[in-house]
């Protein structure tokens, strides 16, 4: 644990720099003990690093940087589980699945085997980011990796599932972007009304389950009225 | 006596928001810090009142709005200059101004500067999302989340006291110019740059991209020889955060910047100096001064 100034008002702690799940563990394990001190101004985890705001007011850098490491060597012990398993109902349908056949192209598979493989792998939410609730998935399996778009779409509908890299990722807002669409999820994955707007968090374990268009349709209406319940449990 | 005092949009502007202090504390939603992008005129406007400095204020851009008063009130002009007229006469910045039922406010586009702030004296009504009326540059259309002021916006302002008038002295009112140095301190990853590209960075004069906003400034200009040194992961990003593109372009990150990012953080600007960020505009030139985080 590599803990750098960041600004003037931060502290930048990086774990070792790779994608990995013990180690993004880590950043939420450090995050979830800091959060709850409600000694910082603010807190950005990422894949394998968390970025702890300092009120200067209250601390210099260096003492900052004290706490935190005090912090981090006594994690409090009644930690409350946090890491749920979520499932998102997606639609793969053409009429979604904007980008399926350039997906097909790049990967060499055919839709079936793309969403065949998309739905029965396990994903970890690593970070939010980009926009409001935009939760950053992975890994995807090596056979899915494909490229960013080369020109970015101005709008991406809400709710479109996009491929880039080893990641996955699902637009929570309509927002430009260079992910590769194959389906749509009806579930509002950011909603400002809720008291906690974002449907995933760090550490979240994720799974996709294919759904028809009447399906689709049945569940944005459902959202609309208020008798949506989310597929989730606590782990 | 408790009154309801109202400014109407009658004109928007080009780009006419609310703005506080932001959103500090959610940027593990990844919901950026936001709030006004020049925050000491802001705080000074509603000093200017003897408003709490997380009290809103209106933040115009480049061109400003025509505004219309019902009731009495008091407010206050800061930031850029933008030739503001209350019922065709002249109206003070940096001072506080009592404006009656049916006054006209109207603000002309901005020479020097980009962005001004209108302060009002009392306690805002409206839209409060997350304990901020602050709009955010890419949730503008989202259902709950305070949007752009258009024309027929009304804002409902609690006033119950008036103040006697203050005066901000000119000699603390900032200069704009169209030329500007910030300091900066070492970013994340500058020790990834080899001395030449260093070197190449802080020699360089940048121009203002017009493709800056809220989220960000993008500078004309690259630094020499630049090669990528594969994928950073990606990591987050505060307020001023300078990283760079694989072309070697700069971009400095400001309020509604997305809260992680995946280029090279190089330098990351002060904080006394991100207000001066907020007023620089498309074509201005702008160059950085390293210092160190132990002399701020």
């Amino acid at each position: 644990m590599k803990i750098q100034p960041f600004g003037d008002k931060a502290l930048l702690v990086s774990f070792e720099k790779r994608i990995d799940p013990e180690i993004n563990q880590q950043v939420i394990d450090l995050y979830h003990t800091l959060k709850a001190s409600s000694h910082f101004t603010f807190l950005t985890p990422a894949y394998c690093s968390l970025t702890v705001g300092i009120d200067r007011t209250l601390y210099t850098i260096s003492e900052g940087t004290e706490l935190i490491r005090k912090l981090a060597s006594c994690p409090p012990t009644n930690q409350v589980a946090y890491n749920r398993e979520v499932t998102i109902p997606i639609c793969y349908e053409e009429e979604f699945a904007l980008d399926m056949k350039e997906v097909s192209r790049m990967t060499g598979l055919s839709a079936d085997e793309i969403i065949e493989k998309h739905s029965n792998t396990q994903f970890r939410v690593y970070m939010l980011g980009f926009v409001a609730g935009f939760a950053y998935l992975g890994t995807l399996p090596e056979e899915l990796v494909c490229q960013r778009k080369h020109t970015p779409r101005k709008s991406v509908p809400k709710g479109a599932v996009g491929l880039a890299g080893h990641q996955t990722g699902i637009y929570p807002v309509n927002a430009p972007g260079g992910w590769q669409i194959i389906g749509q999820t009806p579930v509002d994955m950011f909603d400002s009304r809720r008291e906690e707007p974002n449907l995933l968090f760090p550490g979240d374990t994720v799974k996709f389950r294919p759904i028809s268009v009447d399906e689709f349709k049945l569940i944005a209406l459902k959202q609309e009225t208020g008798i949506y319940s989310m597929e989730a449990t606590h782990g | 006596m408790a009154s309801t005092f109202k400014i109407h949009i009658a004109k928007p502007g080009l780009f006419t928001t609310l703005q506080d202090l932001g959103r500090v504390g959610h940027q593990d939603s990844g919901i950026p810090f936001g709030g006004a992008m020049d925050k000491e005129s802001h705080k000074i406007a509603n000093e200017l009142l003897d408003n709490p400095h997380s009290t809103p204020t209106l933040e115009m851009t480049l061109v400003g709005p025509e505004l219309r008063f019902e009731g009495q009130g008091q407010i206050a002009i800061t930031g850029a200059d933008m030739n503001a007229e209350l019922n065709g006469q002249p109206a003070p910045m940096y001072k506080t101004i009592d404006v009656k039922d049916g006054d006209q406010l109207v603000f002309h586009h901005a020479k020097l500067g980009c962005r001004t702030y209108v302060a009002a004296r009392g306690e805002w009504q409206g839209t409060e999302w997350l304990k901020s009326y602050s709009a955010v540059a890419n949730l503008l259309n989202v259902e709950g989340v305070p949007g752009m002021l258009k024309a027929g916006s009304t804002i409902d302002i609690q006033t119950t006291t008036f103040i006697a008038h203050r005066n901000y002295p000119d000699s603390l009112r900032p200069l704009f110019s169209s030329c500007y140095i910030l300091r900066v301190i070492t970013g994340p990853e500058f020790e990834q740059f080899d001395i030449d590209q260093i070197q190449s960075f802080f020699n360089t004069i940048y121009k203002i991209s017009p493709d800056s906003n809220r989220m960000g400034y993008r500078l004309e200009g690259s630094i020499e020889n630049y090669q990528p040194k594969g994928e950073e992961i990606s990591s987050a990003i505060v307020e001023g955060t300078i990283q760079v593109t694989s072309s070697g372009q700069p971009i400095i990150l400001t309020a509604d910047a997305q809260t992680t990012g995946g280029y090279p953080r190089i330098v990351n600007v002060v904080s006394e100096d991100l207000s001066i960020v907020g007023q620089m505009k498309a074509g201005d030139e702008v160059k950085f001064m390293l210092v160190s985080l132990a002399d701020l």
